[in-house]
């Protein structure tokens, strides 16, 4: 066991607790702050599997944004505390099914795939590549990306200029 | 548009003058006083705590009864014939034994009320007004120069002479001659 | 990394122990730059703010503890350290703990990439400049946090005034950033400072290292950068005159309202090694960052071991340099109101930023 081991599960361990608190957790104050820690973990597992781009991007988009503009919504909003959330069972069956299926296709894909494991490789900086393949693979599909995201926040202005 | 970078010229313009001018006060002399190290030179009428002379005080009574606030308690003995008490600075001769000079500085309001009454001049206001104490009767100032002993002899003296007196009105003979010294 | 690797080595010939080992090498060096920079920084930035406002309104400042007062924010520290820590019934007390290391964290975690010198930099990862950028956001849920388990009404108005502000301003941030980036092709802030090196003209705000015509084309539009960024750092890190979100004289203090003794401290702290990092980052990337404006002593005399040191020395007091122009600004200016605030980021810094990126971008392609 070594010291990124040791890191690793550190860092799921933030991941699966603080994901296992955003849900069940009755204050969306707290769900959102713990939401917030969920995305720290992922970045952090992201920075293991040497994905440091993907990581720094997570952090800026996810905990930087995301997190911040729900906590802005929530804190607007009047009621915090006692919000009732569904957390009961209801419609056990149809549930049981959806999460069967789902999980059914995750082990599916866990056991098919062919992982690839590299020891001893050093983690290369990924940005370059990365941006190569940006503009020049996918550049079709990050500029549509692009126009996408204008197209809403054109709209989001004209729907707040209402 | 043209407005738009007069707005940032002008933003500009402002900011750099205004940082200049903190700039140039950075090295103006501070005006602050350090007190305790550096005091104020006080006015020449300053009124601050009092001072009494005693050498001068002829136990008049007249500063206590012009202070407003009560805080100056005076108590006087006569003398017996034959003590000398001396002379005030400005040559009135003194008659009473000053028993007791008490000045509550607590109270004082700083009035100088007590200073003009004074026909010696012996009462007066100084330049030190560094007095706080944590005990309020520690503001209580005893200006008498005798010592306790004395102020009791005095006292014991003048009784024993009244008392001579009674015995001798009582008894129809003329008082006791001047020359006799009783105490000291 | 040399630490690292001392401390990793000492443990290791102990225990035997290789996680033993890196466990105490990371923790170790992870503090250092607590102990040896950020705490003695926060000490003296807090006694130069004073003394500096002090001599600015022709005051003295603090005079009696240590010649010139420079002791008193010792015996500040000291006072907070003893000082009853309150937390109010109707505070949410959970978060209210948090949200002072919260918000620390994110101030530290810049520390890391921060390129003290080419012997020193805490962690020499690829993505410095992007790291610097994510680390903020922790900041933002901080003050977020703080203000609101603070049930108060200027807690909470200081703090979304706070994380509206942070997250304006950083996008001309990035802008700028992204313009750096597109002319030396590297958010590694260690390349970004070697890149640098040499004398004062081979600095970024002189257009960067070579003699080239684009070097000159960039000199302006350089210039441009680097206010904007200085700017829009300033606005992120709540300085004045974008203090809006602690106004004392509306909102009693912002989101700290409610904080007393050590967690007050640490945010305290976390606002002054803010400064310093903003400060060092708009030197790292416009100003040479640690490199020397005149060559090396320990090049001319021939002792190698003194460029880190001298470096060290260059990358704080240009550090210091902009901390000191910040408080400047401080005692210059009045705060921006809300509307104002908004105004120069969305009117002014990001369409000025853009253009800049849009001109610096057709120069780079020439």
């Amino acid at each position: 066991m070594s010291i990124y081991d040791i890191i690793f599960y550190l860092f799921a361990a933030i991941t699966l607790i603080s994901a296992f608190f955003v849900v069940t957790i009755r204050n969306i104050v707290y769900s959102a702050f713990f939401l917030l820690f969920t995305f720290f973990g992922v970045a952090g597992i992201y920075v293991i599997l040497g994905a440091d781009f993907v990581a720094m991007v997570q952090l800026i988009i996810y905990v930087g944004g995301i997190v911040i503009l729900m906590l802005f919504g929530v804190m607007l909003t009047n009621k915090i505390t006692s919000v009732a959330i569904k957390t009961g069972t209801s419609q056990i069956v149809p549930a049981a099914i959806g999460v069967g299926m789902f999980a059914g296709i995750l082990t599916a894909t866990l056991v098919n795939s062919h992982w690839r494991k590299v020891d001893t490789a050093p983690l290369l900086p990924t940005t370059q590549s990365l941006g190569l393949m940006l503009i020049s693979e996918y550049g079709i599909i990050f500029e549509l990306l692009g126009i996408i995201l204008l197209i809403a926040l054109i709209g989001a202005a004209s729907l707040a200029r209402k | 548009m043209k407005e738009y970078f007069q707005n940032i010229w002008y933003g500009f313009a402002t900011i750099l003058t205004g940082m200049r001018v903190t700039f140039k006060h950075l090295f103006v002399p501070a005006v602050t006083i350090q007190y305790p190290d550096v005091k104020l030179q006080l006015p020449e009428r300053e009124r601050n705590r009092l001072y009494v002379n005693m050498d001068d005080c002829i136990g008049c009574d007249q500063c206590a009864r012009a202070c407003p606030v009560d805080c100056i308690s005076i108590e006087t003995v006569k003398s017996i014939p034959g003590e000398d008490l001396g002379k005030t600075s400005n040559g009135k001769k003194k008659a009473l034994w000053v028993t007791k000079f008490d000045i509550d500085i607590a109270k004082c309001c700083f009035c100088q009320l007590c200073v003009f009454p004074c026909p010696t001049e012996c009462i007066y206001m100084t330049d030190v007004y560094e007095f706080s104490e944590f005990e309020r009767n520690k503001l209580v100032y005893d200006f008498v120069t005798l010592t306790p002993v004395e102020r009791e002899e005095k006292k014991a003296n003048y009784a024993k002479l009244e008392a001579e007196k009674a015995a001798l009105k009582a008894a129809g003979t003329p008082p006791a001659k001047p020359s006799e010294k009783v105490g000291d | 990394m040399i630490i690292y690797d001392f401390l990793y080595n000492l443990v290791f010939s102990i225990t035997q122990s290789a996680v033993a080992g890196d466990i105490t090498a990371m923790v170790i060096s992870a503090l250092l730059p607590l102990f040896i920079l950020v705490l003695p920084f926060a000490l003296l930035a807090v006694w130069l703010e004073r003394k500096v406002s002090a001599h600015m309104q022709d005051r003295l400042g603090p005079m009696r503890t240590g010649s010139h007062g420079w002791l008193q924010t010792v015996a500040d520290v000291i006072k907070l350290l003893q000082k009853e820590d309150i937390v109010a019934a109707a505070n949410d007390r959970t978060l209210f703990n948090i949200a002072p290391i919260l918000v620390f964290a994110g101030s530290y975690l810049v520390f890391a990439a921060l390129p003290f010198s080419s012997a020193y930099i805490g962690s020499n990862i690829d993505l410095g400049l992007i790291f610097i950028i994510a680390a903020s956001g922790f900041v933002v849920a901080g003050i977020l946090m703080a203000g609101w388990s603070s049930n108060n009404k200027y807690s909470l108005l200081g703090a979304m005034r706070s994380a509206a502000q942070i997250i304006s301003y950083e996008i001309p941030t990035i802008l700028v950033i992204l313009t750096i980036i597109m002319i030396t092709g590297t958010t590694n802030l260690r390349t970004l400072s070697e890149m640098q090196t040499g004398y004062f003209w081979n600095w970024m705000i002189f257009g960067g290292a070579g003699f080239s015509l684009s070097k000159f084309l960039f000199i302006p539009f350089m210039l441009i950068g680097f206010v904007t960024l200085f700017i829009s750092t300033l606005a992120e890190v709540n300085r004045t005159p974008f203090d809006i979100p602690e106004a004392e004289s509306e909102l009693v203090s912002g989101y700290h309202t409610e904080y007393s003794g050590m967690k007050f401290a640490m945010f305290f702290m976390a606002e002054y090694a803010n400064m310093f990092a903003v400060s060092a980052i708009v030197s790292a990337i416009f100003l040479g960052g640690y490199q020397s404006p005149f060559g090396y002593l320990g090049n001319t005399f021939g002792l190698h071991w003194l460029i880190p040191i001298e470096q060290f020395l260059w990358f704080a007091s240009k550090g210091v340099f902009f901390v000191l122009v910040q408080m400047w600004l401080r005692w210059t200016l009045p705060r921006l109101r809300v509307d104002q605030l908004m105004a120069l980021c969305w009117k002014y810094l990001i369409p000025i930023a853009f253009v800049n990126l849009i001109i610096i971008g057709l120069i780079t392609v020439l």
